[in-house]
């Protein structure tokens, strides 16, 4: 019995039954927050759609990490790549339209990442050094090429001119209904509809196609023979090596590819949700995509909760700073829920922890109406680092990911 | 130590005649590196069917020879047939075109993933071009399973797996590339007596199939039970092929390291009046409170050999740190050299005399990616002459390393090579070599020559032997029961924390000593 439970097959059928269990659970807290401070845009179609706008950067950036990771190179230099995915995205896009502007972010961002291979695989170069080196040439390329060509053609140094959008779609029949059930508010069940029209109504053709990389991403990792062997140069170079996998080409190919999803998420920004570039319009989010990375536990689906949360708590700060607010009971109630599990083990200590962080943020919930704007802008970054914070301990990444590696040298 | 000139003395090769039955032979194999021979005429051929053993100390030139057989080096000289046909091998690639396969010492295993999957990695069955067919690579691995009788799950994974489990990960690894000669590269080095005589098992059946096994070791017991014939490798080349019905382990150790070996017997001398060690009633308890030494009693007088016996795990590496100062007794007192260690911290405690083993030496002995002269200063960087003033003193750290490099026999091609240059066994001895200089009043030798060939080990043996000729008080923590019983004046017991006997090595019997280490009182 202990030997099932230990297997593999054990672990995925009791986990998504587990995740499920949680994700309903969460649902139905979230609808009685709702429902108690009648702050409806919670669950409203908008936040939805805002929330998928502000996920799709941090998912591919994520998703450019983790091709990264999974190959053993870690790509601290994401963020400089979704910088030129933002520039090269908003001038090609300027001039030959939105599609050609996404595929040209794309290709900055896979010249960077090619760099990235070119000095940490083939110079050696330290991974951080160089990543760190990416970033600054990222962000001082874009001032630069702005300089050079936004002025002429109507934009300024740090804004291009305006690009065509990118059409939306809206699933008809489907929309309307799932739309008008949400502002019905009844409980959970408009909560449910309200977020599912949020994924039906007004989609950018864009973000749908941005968001096939993570399927496609986990298709390539667990059934080909180039994710099989990409996963090794990860968790053991030299045994790939070993058994003649060309450990420095996959590199090159994974950090190509990681440049250009990270590239993707940049053009994004410039092209669907601000329509142009606008200098340090990235704001950080290639290293957010990073944490998503970690918070996933180097997993597709993973990054993809990761960009979500993510992405929600920043679509928060532009939607309604009175969501954060009573956003702030689902906090104090999964505490609460938390320290009286810990009971059950008879942990007094992890107990009180949890129970006087929910006293805490009961007590500033009841003495302030509403959140400060400055902790709103700053609470994505909060999430980031109690996530990370909490859950670093149980993560399982790539063995080497982050370890020099030279071809014929045993570690 | 005399060396006498090397031999060559063979008994079963038929010169002159093509032997069809021959799997690998190798004939005038030389490998050169700056400053290296690392081998040169290497002659060997070995049977079909055979289980072939290449014994020789750490740095003989065996893993030269393997990476030139399985491709990862490039010979300089020389030619290699394969079933009778010369073959040139650039690649691991070209190896295993010509079914030779190789396990590793160190497993080249992924933990994250699955045995199926380390399996087939770089050999995947493939389907519609690019996705991996793991139906059918299942398959194929199960026939291996069920033919070679291997006792592994295609869906477990690595990280879950036992050291003896890895090593048949690695097995299976190779036999799926269809290899017929296997090369097994200190396969024991790492495995427990049960997980030896598994693998043992396994290699009878491979062999009983029809495969090659070439099996690399220094432990000549390992050898004389498992070979059907031995190449004796000394300095680089082969100086001796026999069967194990001709010849013998000391015979064997002759040919290994070119001359007799020493007998470490050490001459009775009086034990010294002034004691280096006193533990009185020392007990210590570990962080969550766990008394892990209880009342242990221990003298050690200058001139001594002390030997420490016990199961590892009973309490070896606390008291260890107990001596040392590391770790403060609960109850009772610790003293070193003359200094109560309540008072006294490590550094104090190095600096009154004590020279330390270390039993992980790549741990704890020496900074791997430092140059020798650097992990020569490594323990007295406040002393003098490694230090003078708030600078150390390089010069004299590169004199005094060449010292050891001389006196210890450590086969470096100069003091500032880094570490991890050096095989195994002269790390150790440059380690030993560090830890007396200074003719320190006690030095605490923990499992000194593990892993290490027999040349090292009489090397250490005997500077162990002449420290406490000199009066030095010795510590000798062993797992190996020959060693304790070789060099001891007395060896103490320990078992479960505390120290249950003394025993007298010269009227005590290794079955005796056995029973007292699993606590059982000796009548």
């Amino acid at each position: 019995m202990s030997a099932l439970k230990e297997s593999r097959l054990w672990r995925i059928l009791t986990s998504p039954s587990r995740m499920m269990i949680t994700v309903s659970a969460v649902i139905i807290l979230i609808s009685v927050v709702r429902q108690f401070t009648g702050i409806n845009d919670i669950t409203s179609p908008g936040a939805t759609g805002a929330t998928i706008r502000f996920t799709i950067p941090l998912l591919m950036a994520g998703l450019g990490g983790l091709w990264a990771e999974r190959s053993g190179v870690i790509n601290i230099g994401l963020e400089g790549m979704m910088i030129l995915g933002t520039w090269f995205g908003a001038w090609f896009g300027y001039l030959y339209g939105p599609w050609v502007g996404i595929f040209a972010g794309a290709v900055g961002g896979a010249l960077a990442g090619l760099l990235h291979a070119i000095l940490t695989v083939r110079v050696g170069i330290d991974q951080a050094v160089s990543g760190l080196a990416i970033n600054l040439l990222g962000a001082g390329t874009a001032r630069f090429l702005s300089g050079v060509f936004f002025i002429g053609a109507g934009g300024d140094v740090n804004v291009s001119p305006q690009v065509k959008s990118i059409g939306s779609f809206t699933i008809p029949g489907l929309s309307p209904f799932l739309t008008h059930l949400g502002e019905k508010h009844i409980l959970v069940v408009s909560d449910v509809a309200g977020v599912l029209a949020g994924f039906v109504t007004s989609i950018n053709w864009a973000s749908l196609f941005m968001f096939l990389a993570l399927p496609i991403t986990s298709w390539i990792l667990w059934k080909t023979r180039f994710g099989l062997r990409m996963r090794f140069c990860g968790e053991n170079p030299v045994a790939a090596e070993s058994l003649g996998v060309n450990v420095y080409r996959t590199r090159y190919i994974a950090l190509a590819v990681s440049g250009a999803l990270a590239g993707l998420g940049g053009a994004y920004i410039s092209v669907v949700v601000t329509g142009n570039y606008l200098e340090g319009q990235t704001a950080g989010r290639g290293y957010i995509g990073l944490a998503a990375v970690i918070f996933g536990n180097w997993q597709p689906a993973g990054v993809l909760a990761g960009s979500l949360l993510f992405g929600l708590t920043d679509a928060l700060r532009v939607r309604q700073s009175t969501s954060v607010h009573a956003l702030l009971l689902v906090v104090i109630a999964l505490a609460a829920v938390y320290g009286i599990s810990k009971l059950r083990k008879k942990d007094w200590k992890g107990f009180s922890i949890n129970i006087g962080i929910a006293g805490v943020v009961l007590a500033y919930y009841l003495i302030n109406k509403v959140v400060p704007d400055e902790f709103v802008t700053f609470f994505p970054n909060l999430t980031t680092i109690l996530v990370l914070a909490f859950l670093s301990q149980r993560l399982r990444p790539p063995a080497m990911a982050g370890a020099p590696y030279r071809k014929g040298e045993e570690s | 130590m005399t060396r006498k000139p090397p031999r060559f003395i063979s008994l079963t090769t038929k010169k002159g005649m093509p032997n069809l039955n021959l799997a690998i032979e190798l004939k005038g194999i030389e490998k050169n590196y700056p400053g290296v021979v690392a081998n040169h005429d290497v002659d060997i051929s070995i049977e079909k069917g055979h289980i072939h053993a290449i014994i020789g100390e750490n740095g003989a030139g065996k893993s030269t020879l393997m990476k030139i057989l399985y491709g990862m080096v490039k010979p300089d000289a020389g030619t290699i047939s394969i079933y009778g046909s010369p073959a040139t091998i650039k690649s691991p690639q070209d190896s295993i075109a010509l079914g030779i396969g190789m396990v590793h010492q160190h497993f080249m295993l992924a933990d994250n993933a699955t045995v199926l999957e380390n399996i087939v990695l770089g050999s995947e069955p493939i389907k519609a071009k690019v996705v991996v067919d793991y139906a059918k690579a299942r398959n194929q691995l199960q026939e291996i399973i069920d033919t070679y009788g291997l006792d592994i799950n295609p869906d477990e994974l690595v990280a879950d797996l036992g050291v003896g489990g890895r090593q048949r990960v690695e097995i299976a690894k190779v036999l799926f590339r269809g290899a017929k000669i296997l090369i097994l590269d200190e396969p024991t080095a790492v495995l427990v007596p049960q997980e030896v005589d598994d693998l043992f098992d396994n290699l009878k059946v491979l062999t009983k199939n029809g495969l090659t096994i070439l099996f690399i070791s220094h432990k000549l017991d390992e050898v004389m039970a498992i070979a059907d014939n031995i190449t004796v490798m000394r300095h680089g080349t082969t100086v001796a092929e026999v069967k194990p019905v001709n010849t013998n382990k000391k015979q064997l150790a002759e040919y290994m390291i070119g001359g007799e070996l020493p007998s470490p017997r050490p001459a009775s001398t009086k034990p010294r009046e002034e004691k280096v060690l006193v533990v009185t009633n020392a007990s210590a308890n570990d962080r969550t409170g766990r008394e892990i030494l209880h009342s242990v009693n221990l003298e050690i007088h200058a001139g001594e050999i002390l030997g420490l016996a016990g199961v590892e795990g009973n309490g070896q590496s606390e008291l260890i740190e107990l001596i040392m100062g590391l770790v403060k007794p609960d109850s009772g007192s610790v003293n070193t050299v003359g200094l109560d260690t309540k008072n006294a911290n490590l550094r104090e405690i190095r600096d009154a005399g004590v020279g330390y083993i270390p039993q992980d030496r790549q741990r704890d002995g020496l900074l791997m990616a430092a140059p020798l002269w650097e992990n020569r200063i490594l323990g007295h960087q406040q002393t003098e002459p490694m230090a003078s003033g708030l600078w150390i003193n390089k010069g004299a750290a590169k004199e005094d390393s060449q010292r050891i490099i001389e006196e210890f026999d450590v086969r470096t091609p100069s003091n500032s090579v880094l570490a991890n240059a050096l095989s195994g066994g002269n790390q150790q001895k440059f380690i030993v070599g560090r830890e007396m200089s200074g003719n320190p009043k006690m030095i605490i030798a923990a499992q000194p020559t593990r892993g290490v060939d027999v040349g090292a080990q009489a090397i250490i043996w005997d500077h162990l032997i002449e420290a406490r000729l000199k009066g030095t008080g010795v510590l000798l923590v062993s797992a190996d029961l020959d060693e304790l019983f070789k060099l001891s004046d007395r060896i103490a017991v320990i078992f479960r924390g505390t120290i249950v006997d003394y025993l007298d090595p010269r009227t005590t019997t290794p079955e005796q000593l056995g029973l007292a280490m699993t606590g059982e009182k000796i009548a």
